[in-house]
């Protein structure tokens, strides 16, 4: 076969013509549009687990409404600076968007009629949604009465221990109930097993670098860092003698660990728990799913209780973490965007499939009369879990939502590493701390208002 | 010789436009996306968002809010003490490895160079990993294989090792790296010389640093500039392994309090404050090691 032009003869050589060449082809390719459908709704997702889920059902979504493409992307932990960057620049946001509980705060800050998501409370009420799901957990996706996303979750907060090793110690965790009854239990499992002087074995592992465990037992006491007006109550009396009781566990009764590992996730942590060195860990219901692709072989060793509780009666569960879905303000077909919010999080198939893989109970009251919740479950050897999770779910406490929630969190670590490393006493540290929260919001308020009033003035 | 309807041809025109489009592409590329970003977040650190859609002129609030921040100065003590860190101890472990390397007697020196270089290939995020394990208190392979101070060491529990912890990661990470630029120095230095010295009678530590020091001024040069450069703008290493910078943001750096500023809080004036401070150390750093290396003199 001839070529039909002379390569020869191209005007700058070979080399530039098959770059050429190629160049044209990748245009090609770049240029491909994606399937030629009616209508286009763009999907944001950080979490792995989020998106194959998603993946596998969007298809469903697609035969419904058979002029509809989803579009799905999963950014991973980038994605909520993407999605900043596109509210700000008020363009290439998507039209709906998943997230995460810890990163929501930050785009609310401002007016709020320019927060970019669409109230959806009109939505829900009018659908009567809000009583369908546990009222607690819009909380966190709420402020000043609007409602920017639906809850994916509950995370419900047990607690995960080793069975076997506390009645080596001779301790029946079933019959714990107060975090009393707790620190009796721990201080017998709490030991140095090979008698070099130094405590190996450890009742419970809680973060004390980052808020996160403090906070667990905060909220599960209903107190928090914001109220629901917005104001910082985190040197408020409950919040101090929670902290005060923190700090205990690791100094007065030396069950929590000061040694192995740190925060949840951290590898060095999991290596512990396998060598029985950490005997329990306050885990939500997705801590479990990691649990079990992290340490497989652990299977078995687990069994779960709530929480130990503050008084006999009193709350046993807290929740930690949690993600949203909303509509951005950028979204030109909202109706659609709705049902698809609807399909993806209030479908019962769906949220049993997702139960399947994650272990994530849903807010939909409806779906958990499913009998999957009530299977036994061989990672905890045969205590059926999700069970557990469920009774738990209805008692959820509140976690208000507030624009300040990130530098709140920042200053809060550092509060509470200083209380259990004993720099500060726990009062100090959070009465400090409320200082210099409520002093960051007024200087804010303060340029806020007098921008404004100079902008009046130049007007 | 040229007539004056000559001037104005097309040939003539495209002579004199052809430079200019030739570099055009380098200049609309730069304003597009270094000269406009650069201008904008100058502008930026005079102002502070209120919202997404609006901002708010504060003049130089934002420096001087900066200059009395604590955790800035703690950011910025924390890179500083990495930087010195990376000048004291991974450079001249990075030299020592290229002249051990350079050296006929080692065996096996293709694969130990490779060995070296290779941490650099690895990401951030997966040293990070590794490196939280080693440096576990109680488990980990450092503590439980060099006690060094006779006692168990928090490396990332007690503030005052993180920022040692993060130093020791930087130099497996970087040690290998930097060694590939001195060998690259050593071997472009002409043999004929240490002939010479060892005929003078000059020992192994007089060829040192009569020969190969001054030989390599270029590259130690260009070695602790970028090396300065790369301490101050520390972000992914200690952003994991410290997670986020704790505890009590005794992990915390520059960048990585800029980042959280910009991102997480919001404050993308305060951020920007931040970047162009940063800016203005890192130049003055630069400049200085320059000055101090002779690279201004005239050979």
């Amino acid at each position: 076969m001839r070529i039909p032009f002379d390569i020869d003869n191209f005007p700058l050589g070979k080399g530039p013509m098959v770059m050429l060449v190629l160049f044209l082809i990748s245009c090609l390719f770049i240029y491909t549009p994606a399937e030629e459908k009616g209508e286009n709704l763009e999907f944001w997702i950080f979490a792995n687990t989020h998106y194959e889920e998603y993946q596998a059902r969007i298809p469903i979504f697609e035969e419904m409404y058979p002029e509809v493409n989803v579009q799905l992307i999963n950014y991973g932990g980038t994605m909520h600076d993407k999605l900043l960057t596109a509210l700000l620049s008020d363009f290439g946001a998507p039209d709906v968007v998943e997230v995460e509980i810890t990163s929501i705060g930050r785009f609310l800050k401002g007016d709020i009629d320019e927060v970019g998501f669409v109230d959806l409370r009109s939505r829900l009420e009018s659908e009567g949604w809000m009583d369908k799901l546990v009222v607690s957990r819009f909380t966190p996706w709420s402020y000043k009465d609007r409602i920017f996303g639906i809850p994916h979750d509950l995370h419900p907060v047990v607690l995960l221990y080793r069975d076997d090793l506390f009645k080596a110690a001779g301790v029946e965790m079933n019959e714990i109930e107060t975090w009393d009854d707790f620190i009796a239990a721990g201080k017998k499992a709490t030991r140095d097993l090979d008698g070099d002087g130094e405590t190996d074995q450890y009742a419970i592992v809680l973060d004390r670098r980052t808020e996160s465990d403090y906070f667990n037992l905060l909220l599960q006491r209903g107190g928090g860092f914001f109220d629901a007006n917005g104001n910082v109550v985190i040197d408020s009396e409950i919040a101090i003698d929670t902290l005060e009781f923190f700090t205990s566990l690791f100094n007065e009764h030396q069950i929590a660990t000061p040694v192995y590992g740190t925060w949840h996730g951290d590898p060095s942590n999991f290596a512990a728990m396998q060598d029985g060195k950490i005997l329990s860990i306050l885990a939500p219901d997705w801590y479990v799913g990691i649990l079990k692709s992290q340490v497989p072989q652990m299977s078995g060793k687990w069994k779960a209780i709530g929480m130990p509780a503050w008084e006999h009666g009193s709350r046993r569960t807290t929740t930690r973490g949690g993600t949203m879905v909303g509509i951005t303000k950028q979204c030109k077909n909202p109706d659609l965007a709705w049902e698809l919010l609807k399909f993806a999080y209030f479908d019962k198939a769906g949220l049993i499939n997702r139960y399947e893989t994650t272990r994530i109970i849903p807010p939909l009251k409806a779906a958990w009369d499913a009998p999957i919740y009530k299977e036994p479950d061989q990672y905890l050897g045969g205590q059926p879990l999700g069970q557990l999770f469920i009774e738990l779910a209805p008692d959820l406490p509140p976690r208000y939502q507030n624009p300040y929630w990130s530098e709140a969190a920042d200053l809060l670590n550092d509060a509470i590493f200083n209380a259990v490393t004993e720099k500060q006493t726990p009062r100090q540290a959070l009465t400090q701390l409320a200082e210099k929260v409520r002093t960051l919001i007024a200087k804010d308020q303060q340029r806020w208002t007098e921008g404004i009033k100079n902008e009046d003035g130049t007007k | 010789m040229k007539t004056g309807r000559n001037r104005f041809s097309y040939w003539h025109q495209q002579q004199r436009i052809a430079p200019y489009l030739f570099i055009a592409p380098f200049y609309i590329l730069f304003i597009v996306f270094m000269g406009y970003p650069l201008i904008s977040s100058l502008v930026m650190s005079f102002y502070e968002m209120r919202g997404f859609q609006s901002r708010i002129y504060v003049g130089f609030a934002n420096f001087v809010d900066l200059f009395r921040d604590p955790i800035f100065w703690k950011s910025l003590w924390n890179t500083t003490y990495f930087a010195l860190g990376t000048l004291i101890l991974q450079l001249p472990l990075a030299l020592f490895l290229a002249i051990l390397l350079n050296s006929k007697v080692v065996k096996g020196r293709n694969i130990l160079r490779l060995a070296f270089f290779v941490p650099v290939l690895v990401a951030g995020v997966f040293i990070a990993i590794i490196f939280n394990l080693i440096f576990d208190q109680r488990a980990g392979l450092i503590n439980n294989e060099f006690l060094i101070f006779g006692k168990e060491i928090g490396w990332l529990s007690e503030e005052k090792f993180v920022i040692p912890a993060v130093i020791l990661t930087g130099v497996w990470q970087w040690a290998g790296f930097n060694m590939i630029f001195f060998l690259a120095g050593l071997q472009g230095i002409r043999q004929e010389l240490y002939e010479a010295a060892a005929v003078d009678g000059a020992n192994w530590w007089q060829s040192f640093i009569h020969i190969t020091l001054p030989s390599l001024r270029p590259v130690i040069a260009f070695v602790f500039v970028v090396s300065m450069i790369g301490s101050f703008q520390l972000f992914d290493l200690p952003f994991i392994l410290t997670n986020g910078g704790e505890p009590a943001d005794a992990g915390s750096t520059i960048v990585m309090y800029l980042y959280k500023n910009g991102f997480q809080f919001m404050r993308l004036g305060y951020a920007a404050t931040i970047g162009w401070v940063l800016f203005i150390i890192i130049a003055i750093i630069s400049i200085a090691q320059l000055k101090l290396l002779g690279i201004f003199q005239e050979e």
